[in-house]
């Protein structure tokens, strides 16, 4: 950063990102319905509001489910498709891993709209169910992105000095590569959680009478008087989604300092 | 010799293609037991694609593979009677040493302290003792080659398939490890076969070496053969250093062959000195080592020949002079060991030279 140009621009671009985030703790404290400044006075009341709300709490563990069990599924095939792509060669590939990666660049309004489409003209009853579907298609991706580079960085030999010494591919694939790709794994667990637990549009649209934890906070901001508490939701949420970020990279990085790769680069 | 021993691994006319590249071109060879065998060649003559038929990891078009007289055919790596030790190593690293060295043991119907002693045991093998429960990435390049080893080893193979196992090991780091493997094969008595692109490193460890060119062996013979009496000119410039003087062929008459080399004027040569020919333009090929320098006053019982010294390069124990020989514009390379007492020579300098027909190999 030679240029003091250059410099502001990258400060002032930074201020730009980051200080709506930093606006949320600060409301989230004030003593105050009114999200304005000047600043009111210290309060905790709003974590306490939220603390007592049932429907967050039901919204909360509908997300839960979700989340959980989008990452799981979403984890399980990206680890089947990265393997395949990093490993085997087959007709129509780069074709077959494109379709895979597609949802990436589709707006997600579409994709929820056409789910919605689909899901009423076979009779499919929008509940968390739904979502969970919405929510793999567009979580893979991310997973099979994340996967890629793991099973990219696994030396070939490794499986192979497995086979020499006796192994078949189903006791190699156990001892060998699944425990070397283990970081990538977590790391895709992590990502597609907090992906599918910020996500609106899918979640608002296929839920149905299941409110989730995204549509819900949507909801609470007709009533000025919930705004407080969910500002403070939305500190708890912000801090949550950094960790699991920050451990989602630790792993990621661990992975590769442990089978002596190179860093090519990943989501943080 | 080694002649009487039985046969370990056979090839019959193995071909192997990569698509439209013939990496293996019907390969003819056998292997004996217990021997330290080398495939030799230069990167991407199919020598590597060669080790891995053995261990099983590359299937071959057509031809058969014999491992102790069974067919390869329809054996998977993870059954055949080889081990290998991977150019990168291949060693676990989110497993212990021991871990690595015991993996190929889980099968086994062996007890848990019976195993722990051949974990133990591999390792002293190699010069490991007491390292079983450091962690495989904290290892240095020669430990995690012994690792690698004792690993393979602890199955007591039939074959022990090495690839390129030295190349990441530093000079001095690399010359040790081959007088360990000697030794280490002399021990256990296992065959060995070596892929290496080192023709020194093939010389200095094996009992036979084949020598690979563009998918095919072109010379299988043990390494002073292979050095003294290379089957043709590629082999003979890819084993050390060899000066290729033209000549041409006067006759021939009872296995001996006269012919008139540039420089060295007319020569006979016996049979054995004159491999089979290939069509080429006639070359006299001749090591530096067998050319001597004869300083001012020095006679030679051998034949001689007049010349000027063009270059002078000094290696320590050794200094090479490149000679123009007797008049012509032959420039041969010799070299002269720095023995006390004896001078290195100026440039400009004109001397003779003796040398002897019979070190003289004929390419045609």
């Amino acid at each position: 950063m030679k240029s003091p140009g250059l410099r502001a621009y990258a400060i002032g671009y930074l201020i730009f990102l980051y200080a709506p985030i930093l606006l949320l703790p600060i409301f989230a404290f004030n003593d105050s319905k009114i999200i304005a400044f000047p600043l009111s006075g210290f309060t905790t009341q709003w974590f306490g509001e939220m603390w007592q709300d049932a429907q967050l709490w039901s919204a909360l563990k509908n997300s839960m489910i979700i989340s959980g069990t989008t990452a799981i599924l979403a984890t399980g095939l990206g680890i089947f498709a990265a393997r395949a792509s990093t490993r085997y060669t087959f007709p129509a590939k780069g074709g077959l891993i494109g379709l895979i990666m597609l949802p990436l660049v589709l707006p997600e309004m579409i994709v929820a709209m056409l789910l919605l489409v689909v899901f009423l003209a076979i009779s499919v009853p929008l509940s968390i169910f739904t979502v969970i579907l919405g929510h793999v298609l567009i979580t893979t991706p991310f997973s099979v992105a994340i996967l890629s580079s793991a099973f990219q960085s696994l030396d070939k030999s490794f499986e192979e000095a497995a086979y020499d010494l006796g192994e078949g591919p189903v006791s190699t694939f156990r001892l060998i590569i699944l425990p070397l790709v283990m970081p990538g794994i977590i790391s895709s667990l992590l990502i597609c959680f907090t992906i599918s637990l910020d996500e609106f549009i899918i979640a608002y649209f296929l839920s149905g009478s299941d409110t989730v934890l995204s549509a819900y906070i949507y909801g609470q901001f007709r009533f000025p008087a919930k705004v407080p508490a969910m500002l403070a939701l939305g500190t708890i949420l912000v801090l949550v989604s950094v960790m699991l970020l920050s451990i989602a990279e630790f792993f990621r990085r661990r992975g590769i300092a442990k089978t002596g790769g190179k860093d090519t680069g990943g989501f943080l | 010799m080694t002649t009487t021993k039985p046969t370990m691994i056979e090839f019959r006319d193995v071909h192997k293609y990569y698509g439209d590249y013939h990496a293996l071109r019907g390969i003819s060879a056998t292997i004996r037991a217990g021997e330290f065998f080398s495939l030799l060649g230069p990167s991407g003559c199919g020598k590597t694609t060669l080790l891995r038929t053995i261990a099983g990891f590359e299937g071959i078009d057509t031809g058969v593979v014999l491992i102790d007289r069974k067919d390869m055919a329809r054996v998977p790596a993870n059954e055949r009677p080889t081990n290998m030790v991977f150019q990168s190593y291949a060693i676990f690293p989110h497993m212990s040493v021991e871990e690595n060295v015991g993996f190929g043991l889980r099968r086994d119907p062996r007890t848990k302290t019976e195993k722990q002693a051949a974990v133990e045991e591999a390792l002293a093998m190699v010069g490991l003792k007491g390292f079983g429960k450091r962690a495989a990435h904290a290892l240095s390049g020669g430990q995690r080659q012994r690792v690698a080893l004792a690993r393979a080893l602890i199955l007591k193979p039939k074959v022990l398939l090495l690839d390129e196992p030295l190349s990441a090991l530093d000079k001095k780091m690399r010359e040790h490890m081959q007088v360990e493997l000697i030794k280490l094969q002399r021990q256990v008595g296992i065959t060995f076969v070596l892929v290496t692109h080192d023709q020194e490193e093939a010389l200095v460890m094996s009992d036979r070496i084949a020598v690979m060119f563009d998918g095919e062996i072109a010379q299988l013979a043990d390494p002073e053969t292979l050095y003294r009496r290379p089957n043709s000119k590629k082999v003979a410039d890819f084993i050390g250093t060899m000066n290729f003087i033209p000549a041409t062929v006067l006759g021939e008459s009872g296995g001996r062959i006269e012919i008139e080399a540039k420089g060295l004027g007319r020569v006979e040569l016996m049979a054995e000195q004159c491999p089979a020919g290939r069509g080429d333009a006639p070359m006299v090929g001749l090591r530096p080592e067998t050319l001597t320098l004869l300083y001012p006053g020095q006679t030679s019982t051998e034949r001689t020949v007049a010349g000027v010294i063009d270059e002078v390069i000094y290696f320590g124990d050794m200094t090479y002079y490149d000679v123009y020989l007797g008049g012509t514009d032959v420039e041969v390379r010799l070299s002269m060991r720095n023995v006390p007492g004896r001078l290195i020579m100026d440039v400009g300098t004109s001397v003779d030279v003796a040398w002897s027909p019979e070190a003289l190999v004929l390419f045609r």
